[in-house]
This record gives C-alpha cells, structure tokens and sequence, in this order.
C-alpha cells in the first residue's frame, strides 16, 4: 500500500495525470457539453464540444501539474472525470429532453 | 503568482519544449511554404498561363480533358485563379495511388504540359502529415500544435517582466544571455500570430481524432448521418443514365444563389448518372468562412443542399474561421509574408530555447580554458542535424526542381525531387554527431542554404529564360521571396558567432548575477 501511494505521490505519477488523465477527463468532458449544450443545432453542439476540447485539455493540464504532488493531481482529474462520466451515462441512456 | 507555481510552469514550459521542439520546428518550418503552396505550384511550372480572360468555359475544359483520357465520373475542378493561371481537373482514385491530373488553360482551351515537379505537394505535405499514413501524421501535427499551445501558455506566465523584454538584447554579453533574450524578444513579438497558428493548428491536427467521437454521441452512433449534417449530401449512384446539365450553367446558378461566395472547388460525383450531385465549396468574400457549400443535383439541376457557416452558431462559426486564420485566406499577400515571418520567429524560438536549456543544463560542464571542446550533447546535434538539415534540404529541393529541368527527367523528375530532399536532410542529420564543432556547422548550413536560393534564381533565368528583372506578378514575387530568403541566410550566417563565447568580462557578469542570472541559476538549481 506504501508503495502504491509513494507512486501516486511521484513526480512521474503527476505528469502521467497532466498528460494522460487530463486527455481521458477532456474526452469525457466534451462529451457532456456535446450532449447538453442548449444552443443551436446538433452540428452546433458537435462544434462546441470539439472547440472546448483543446481549451479543456490546456486546463486541466495546467491543473494536474500545479498540484503539490502526484495524488493531489489524480484526484483533481477524478474530481471533473466522475461528475462528467455521470453526466455522460445519464444523457446517452435516458436523455433529458 | 507564488514563487512554486512560477518554478513548475518555468519548468514545463522547459521539459515541452525539449521534448516536442524538434517535430515543432519540421511543422511550423515546413508550414512557410505550405502557406505559399498555390504560389510555389505556379512559379515550380514554366508554362503555367497568367489568367487574362473573364469568362472561362468550363465545359469546354471538360471535354479537351475527356479527350485526353480524363474518363472519371468522380473528380474535382479548380477554376483557374488570379494566383494559378490554369483549370485543374483531378481524379483521385479510393486506393490512394496517384492521382490523374489534367490542367487546362482558360486563354485558349489547350491542354497545359505537366511540370513534371511536385515541390509545393512535397514541403505542404510534410507541414500536413509529416508525410507519414494519414491520420497518423496528421494526428502527430495536431499534437505538436497542442504542445505549441501548452509552451505558449505557460510561456505568457512565467514571462511576467515582459514590458522590459519587449525591446532587450544584450548582443555583446555571455552567449546564454544572448540566447535568452532573443528567445523573449521572438516569443513575445510572435506571440499573436503563433497563439493564432498552434491554436487553429490543433484544431485542423485533432479535430478529426476527437469529432467522430462527438458526432457518434450526438447522432446515436449514426455516423453517416452525422457527416452529411456537417459536410453535406453525398451522391447517390443509380447507374441509370442521365445526361448531366451544363457545369457553366451549374456556376452561373451558384454565383446567383451564394453571390458573396468565391468558389475554389467544384467537386462532381457521378457524372451522366440519375443521382450525380455536382458541389461547390469555396471562401465567403468578407467573413472568415472556408466552408460555403452548396450542392445542386447533375441530372435537373435542382438545388439541394446550401450549407453556410456564417449564418450559424459561434462555434460552427469558429470552426469555419480555423483554416482561413491559419492559411492567411483572408487580407492581401503582405499579411501572409507576415505569417511566414511570424513561423520563422517561432523556428527561431524553438531552435533557442533547446539551445538556452541544453546551455542551462550542459554550458557549465565545457573546460573553463577552452583548450579543449567538450563533446556536445545529443540533442543539441539532433537539433542541429534536424532543424539545420531540413532548412538546407528545403532550399536544395527548391533549386532542383529548376536545374534537373535541365536533363529532361519526365515524370523521373518528382522521385529525383524527393530522392534529393530526403537523403539530403539524413546525410545532414548524421553530420553532427560525426564532425562536433556545430557552430562552424551552422554557418556551412546556412551559407549553403542561402547559395542553393541563389542558384535557384540562376537556373530559373538561364533555364527558364525567367531573369528577375525580367519577370512579372507572381513569379517575380516568389523569386523576390527567394532572393530576400538567401540574404536572410547570409545574414544569420554573419551574426552567427564563430565560437561559444563566455562571459564578456567579471565585472558585467558581477552586475548580472543578482537579476536575470542568478534567477535562472535559481531555477536551474531547483531543477
């Protein structure tokens, strides 16, 4: 257990977070923004997604990295990653509208 | 901002920049003459016609290319513009080999001889996909872009003295300082047009890696829904025979249905079939909008489909901007000559923040006596070797398409192009590693980069008849282009020192180290 945490606290485990999990959490953000963006049509929603990606990725780069140590970063990356999934799940089984 | 969070965005602008920079330097290199790709076609083909009609009859076009063997139902037209004088039809085959290509001159109708040069396809292509297997190359730039980005951001607030950066150079200091100030001044005089290029760049890059993930959420998985509702109908074949209307006509219906839009391409699609769709694509004439289509069927000439990105939501509209920003679509030839200056800096940019990190990490290790020259680091001969090599294979494919016009090489000429391109950049990025002293190197490629333009120049009059003095609109703009291109050369070849120079005397380093140095020395130490 020890060595696990020692892991996730490391340098290596931060950046894996900032690069990798930053990019899984991006993915399943735009989806979300995809499949409830309110505003125009469905190509309208394909694009709001598809643009935020990249601002999304810079971000939760940046955010993974600032973090005091690997754990933190991998929690900050759950923390959007969850809520996202959540959402994801809801809106692709049961739509709201 | 607190000193840690300065310290890691310092260090990741640094470690982005190690690792991405030289695939950095192919893209945003090779992204000059990609930007000038139409111009370096109409000035690599002699016989290209300058367009002095204002009519031009496209059907006529048609069949003097069906005369010569050009029996596609499936196939593009590019009218003949201001910049390339000629009417372009292409087929490009499903199983990616070569594509059929016929160009016709709108003057008099003939068919136009082939160049037999593939130069602006072979540098745009490497700016494009690396020339690795589509998607993977253009996955590969998209990424790059996206590293560009991340460097840049951290690089906007790490640089927090930037008024005073603005307008520092201390040429006559240590050859660190040096390095460090014209990373600055580059970056921070670039920064606008390269936020604008590593942004509209991972877009065009990953777009197509991230939307069918969208498009399949958005369309329940039904992809080929999901492409016509972005991209438009697509032809339905019949088989069943039906003379196609008139393509002169189909232009003038178009000019009257989108009049604010200048059409580039015309894509046909079953031509002479029940179902054949014929679809025009083209530039709106005062929006940022590379994405105006309208599709009108080939048998009746019904209008059905008119896709305007305009006229829809911010970020359709954003999508629609992304290509014109990036290839200078809009304003004149002076803001893409600008863009190409703006690449070059970003070139420079990288090229000196792998040296100013390698100096950094490595500079300390060299003999205090100079008596001897410590071997160099790996990746500074990597960079070198890549980004020098390539600067010099560029300018040697350009001067090649002219002088091996000389042998008559037919279609043989486009493998000599890339066999000279390819093996010139690897001879190149082997050298260093072989013969260590890279300053003497960077000259040897500079001046050679800048001779190669200058023989470009002579064969071109002396092959070509083409004497710069004598030439006119677009070809005397690319080889003014050339000409300003070999001086820069000349010029870095000048300012270039002979040798790594130390600090310039104890007295100015001793006024140094409480600021810039002793800061990055505290930075280093942190590292």
């Amino acid at each position: 257990m020890n060595w696990l945490t020692q892991k996730l606290r490391s340098t290596t485990s931060q950046i894996i977070a900032a690069l990798f999990g930053a990019l899984i959490c991006t993915v399943v953000l735009t989806i979300a923004i995809t499949l409830i963006w309110p505003f125009g049509d469905t190509v309208e929603q394909i694009f709001a997604g598809g643009t935020f990606f990249f601002v999304f990725w810079a971000a939760l780069f940046y955010w993974a990295m600032l973090a005091p140590r690997g754990t933190r970063a991998w929690l900050r990356m759950l923390s959007i990653l969850i809520p996202a999934m959540a959402l994801d799940a809801m809106m692709l089984i049961g739509p709201l509208t | 901002m607190q000193q840690t969070t300065h310290k890691t965005l310092y260090n990741t602008h640094g470690w982005i920049g190690i690792i991405s920079g030289i695939l950095l330097f192919i893209v945003t290199f090779s992204g000059i003459p990609a930007l000038f790709e139409e111009e370096l076609a109409h000035w690599q083909s002699p016989n290209n016609p300058v367009l002095n009609v204002q009519y031009q009859d496209l059907d006529k076009a048609l069949l003097t290319a069906q005369a010569q063997g050009f029996n596609h139902t499936t196939f593009f037209i590019q009218p003949a513009s201001e910049i390339n004088g000629n009417i372009y039809f292409a087929h490009y085959p499903e199983d990616e080999t070569p594509a059929h290509i016929v160009k016709i001159n709108p003057n008099d109708g003939q068919v136009i001889p082939e160049a037999n040069s593939d130069l602006a396809e072979l540098l745009a292509h490497l700016h494009t996909d690396l020339h690795l297997p589509h998607p993977l190359g253009r996955y590969l730039v998209g990424f790059a872009g996206m590293a560009m980005l991340l460097a840049i951001i951290a690089g906007i607030f790490i640089h927090l003295k930037w008024r005073k950066e603005f307008v520092m150079l201390r040429p006559k200091r240590s050859w660190r300082l040096l390095l460090t100030d014209q990373h600055k001044l580059l970056g921070l005089w670039s920064l606008p047009f390269t936020l604008i290029l590593a942004f509209s760049g991972t877009i065009l890059g990953l777009l197509g890696l991230i939307s069918p993930i969208l498009a399949v959420a958005a369309f329940n998985g039904d992809v080929p829904k999901a492409t016509e509702a972005v991209l438009g109908p697509v032809a339905t074949i019949t088989q069943e025979y039906a003379p196609s209307q008139s393509i002169n006509n189909f232009v003038l219906k178009q000019r009257h249905d989108m009049p604010n839009v200048e059409m580039d391409f015309i894509f046909i699609d079953g031509l002479d079939d029940k179902g054949g769709l014929i679809k025009f694509s083209g530039n709106h004439d005062t929006k940022l909008s590379s994405l105006e289509t309208v599709t009108y069927q080939l048998a009746d000439g019904e209008q059905i489909h008119k896709g305007s990105f305009v006229e829809k939501g911010p970020f359709q509209r954003i999508f629609a901007a992304v290509t014109p920003l990036h290839y200078v679509l809009y304003g004149n030839g002076w803001l893409k000559v600008l863009y190409a200056l703006s690449a070059l800096a970003a070139c420079g940019l990288i090229v000196s923040g792998n040296m100013l990190w390698l100096e950094r990490r490595h500079g300390g290790k060299r003999n205090a006596d100079h008596t001897k020259v410590a071997k160099n680091h790996w990746l500074g001969q990597l960079t070198l070797g890549t980004c020098g090599g390539l600067v010099v294979a560029t300018s040697a494919v350009i001067a090649a398409s002219q002088v091996l016009r000389m042998f008559n090489l037919g279609h043989q000429q486009i493998q000599w192009e890339q066999a000279l391109f390819w093996g010139t950049w690897l001879g190149l990025l082997i050298v260093p590693f072989l013969y260590h002293n890279s300053f003497k190197l960077s000259h040897f490629m500079m001046r050679a980069s800048g001779l190669l333009l200058l023989v470009t120049l002579l064969a071109d009059g002396f092959i070509n008849g083409r004497w710069l003095w004598h030439s006119q609109g677009w070809v005397f703009n690319m080889q003014g282009g050339f000409l300003v291109s070999a001086l820069l050369c000349f010029y870095f070849d000048f300012k270039i020192p002979q040798v790594r120079e130390e600090k310039a005397n104890k007295s100015t380093t001793k006024k140094l180290l409480p600021t810039e140095e002793q800061y990055n020395r505290d930075l280093d130490s942190v590292a």
